[in-house]
């Protein structure tokens, strides 16, 4: 089962919709980081660095980590189960037996829909892992996917 | 009602800062104020408030502003909880709530029926489970058989004593902070004590000269309210407990002053849980609980089927539900030390702070030193309980040291099994299993630090059951 042959990669479009969701954020927390600056520029000498810093640090993450993120993030849609795998520093794994979803979405947020991908989101009846989703696949092969799980769930909680 | 009256907690504060400030004109009018909008609210909301039972379906119409019309079908109704608060106790009333099994218990109140005759409210429910199971004959209600479990007082009051419990000095330092700032009551502060001594003159010379009596006598206080906490708490809750087989499901029935009346299918039973504690265990007592898809009131999802019960009593509730035993030698597998060193490397950073002390303040640093060492001491206790083991169709696993726990989980009820690895375990090669079970809170099935190899294997083993 833990086979990294088996595993397949997502789209590699999928690195640009990280690198637009990052900067956004980061760019966000620029001017959080701004207004920071005026606000503790009496508080301490270095309220100047607080700008700089988060500037350099932004600039770097969204150089380096959406195609560590991209390079790690694989998945498998085995016969009787979804395996998703992401991250290397917090490794998770993550199996899902496919007669306990409970039910699927396909999901294209505003970055998917410039890039071209779209996200499977599969639910499930447990508190931990409610959702289980996999990000950057194709929008084809993502209805494709939810076609092919959808025969097999067989949840009874009757 | 009760509701909405605790919802006025600021307007209280208020009402009691204006009134110590002298300002008692203002503060009378504003407690009239606020009593005639809470009762000109509930009035206007009973009297908009319609229910009606359907063939296999309950409507309920409510709102004064903002109507809503609900429909719950008698087949999405799990069951139905009956409680009584102790004023509807006296007036013949209860409250019924409709259980709908939704996940993680963000709609408490699905359906929920205030202040009906308890004569109806018992018809009500008869009629839901009789419309829900129609092929199974309903039990007569005039049969009462043994009860599977129950607790008799000398119990209840034993489990008090187990729940020794300092919240009552958690609640009175709130309300000191609140309440008692512009009343001038504030235990935390010297000049309070000094003040109501000095009233006494003798009291004061005998607590100076006396210190160490007196810090003994402050220590022999405070355990005696902890123990007396626990007991009310307890005799309160767990009053009358009783379990019973009740069809496809089990009835449970405790309460002193808020009686209820629960009862829980069998059938939505994800997993079982025995917890304990060092305390607990030295006597031979332990939980038992039901993680269960039905929503429990204040658990969160984990249903209490035996407040405090000997081993060979939680057996015999085990078995009335069809599962085997908690209690027998079962093949542990223990999970890797790598679980404690790792911890340590995780608070190796904070002896810098311990260095940094000592060059300032030493006896701090020897302070902070051994209190790493105490959280250190308590992860080693603990990983020498943390065990698992594969009991033919159902996982075991036991954990914590001051928490006791052993879960039963079948195969069967797990939804989803993560596999995970940090950098730091990556190194000491084991990895943490999290299981995804249905109900209860979302952190609660683990099995850390396995070598990976076995992580893997006992995977595929928990799946591969699965079809």
């Amino acid at each position: 089962m833990g086979d990294a042959d088996d595993l397949l990669p997502v789209e590699p479009a999928y690195k640009n919709v990280l690198r637009v969701r990052l900067t956004v954020t980061w760019l966000f927390l620029a001017m959080v980081a701004l207004i920071a600056r005026y606000a503790l520029a009496d508080v301490t000498r270095f309220a100047g660095l607080i700008p700089i810093a988060v500037l350099l640090i932004g600039l770097a993450v969204v150089a380096i980590a959406p195609t560590r993120i991209y390079r790690r993030l694989r998945y498998r849609l085995g016969d009787r189960l979804l395996q998703v795998v992401r991250g290397w520093l917090f490794h998770v794994d993550t199996v899902v037996p496919l007669v306990r979803v409970q039910h699927l979405d396909v999901v294209r947020g505003p970055f998917d829909k410039m890039f071209g991908t779209a996200s499977l989101v599969v639910h499930t009846a447990g508190t931990h892992n409610s959702i289980v989703t996999v990000p950057g696949l194709t929008p084809g092969r993502a209805s494709a996917m939810r076609d092919i799980i959808r025969e097999q769930v067989r949840t009874d909680f009757a | 009602m009760r509701r909405s009256l605790r919802s006025l907690g600021g307007a209280y504060a208020l009402i009691a800062y204006l009134a110590v400030s002298g300002r008692w004109a203002t503060a009378i009018i504003a407690a009239v104020a606020i009593l005639f909008l809470g009762v000109a609210g509930t009035i206007l909301y009973w009297m908009r408030f319609q229910y009606r039972v359907g063939q296999d379906e309950i409507r309920i119409d409510s709102g004064v502003i903002s109507r809503r019309h609900r429909s719950i079908p008698f087949d999405r109704i799990q069951d139905v909880d009956i409680t009584q608060g102790p004023l509807a106790r006296l007036l013949g009333l209860a409250e019924v709530k409709f259980e709908t099994g939704a996940g993680d218990g963000r709609r408490p109140e699905e359906g929920a029926l205030h202040a009906i005759a308890l004569a109806r409210a018992e018809e009500i429910r008869a009629l839901v489970r009789g419309s829900r199971s129609a092929a199974v004959a309903p039990v007569p209600a005039a049969q009462e058989h043994a009860p599977i479990f129950s607790m008799n007082l000398d119990r209840v009051l034993l489990a008090g004593v187990f729940n020794f419990s300092l919240a009552l000095f958690a609640g009175l330092f709130g309300l000191s902070q609140t309440v008692g700032q512009p009343l001038g009551i504030d235990p935390f502060r010297e000049e309070f004590w000094r003040k109501l001594f000095a009233a006494s003159a003798p009291l004061e010379n005998f607590v100076l000269t006396h210190r160490a009596a007196g810090v003994l006598a402050g220590i022999v206080l405070l355990l005696l309210i902890g123990l007396a906490t626990g007991i009310v708490r307890t005799a309160l809750k767990d009053y009358g407990f009783r379990l019973d087989r009740a069809g496809m499901g089990l009835r449970r029935r405790r309460g002193l002053l808020t009686k209820t009346d629960v009862t829980l299918p069998i059938k939505r039973v994800q997993a079982a849980i025995v917890a304990s504690g060092p305390l607990r265990e030295t006597f031979g007592w332990s939980e038992l609980f039901m993680q269960s898809l039905a929503q429990e009131e204040k658990s969160r999802g984990n249903h209490e089927l035996a407040p405090l019960a000997r081993p060979a009593e939680v057996d015999a509730i085990l078995e009335e539900i069809g599962w085997a035993p908690a209690s027998g030698d079962f093949a542990w597998t223990h999970v890797s030390a790598a679980y404690v060193w790792s911890f340590a490397l995780g608070l190796s950073p904070l002896l810098l702070v311990v260095m940094v002390q000592a060059f300032a303040l030493w006896p701090l640093a020897v302070m902070f030193s051994a209190v790493l060492l105490a959280l250190v001491g308590v992860r080693a206790l603990a990983w020498r309980r943390i065990a698992y083991t594969v009991d033919g169709d159902r996982l075991l696993v036991r954990s914590g040291w001051w928490r006791r726990r052993l879960v039963l989980l079948p195969k069967v009820r797990i939804q989803s099994i993560d596999y995970r690895q940090n950098f730091v375990t990556r190194w000491f090669g084991t990895a943490t299993l999290q299981l995804g079970v249905a109900g209860g809170r979302a952190q609660t099935h683990i099995i850390p630090a396995i070598p990976t190899a076995a992580a893997r294997q006992l995977r595929e083993d928990l799946l591969g059951s699965i079809r």
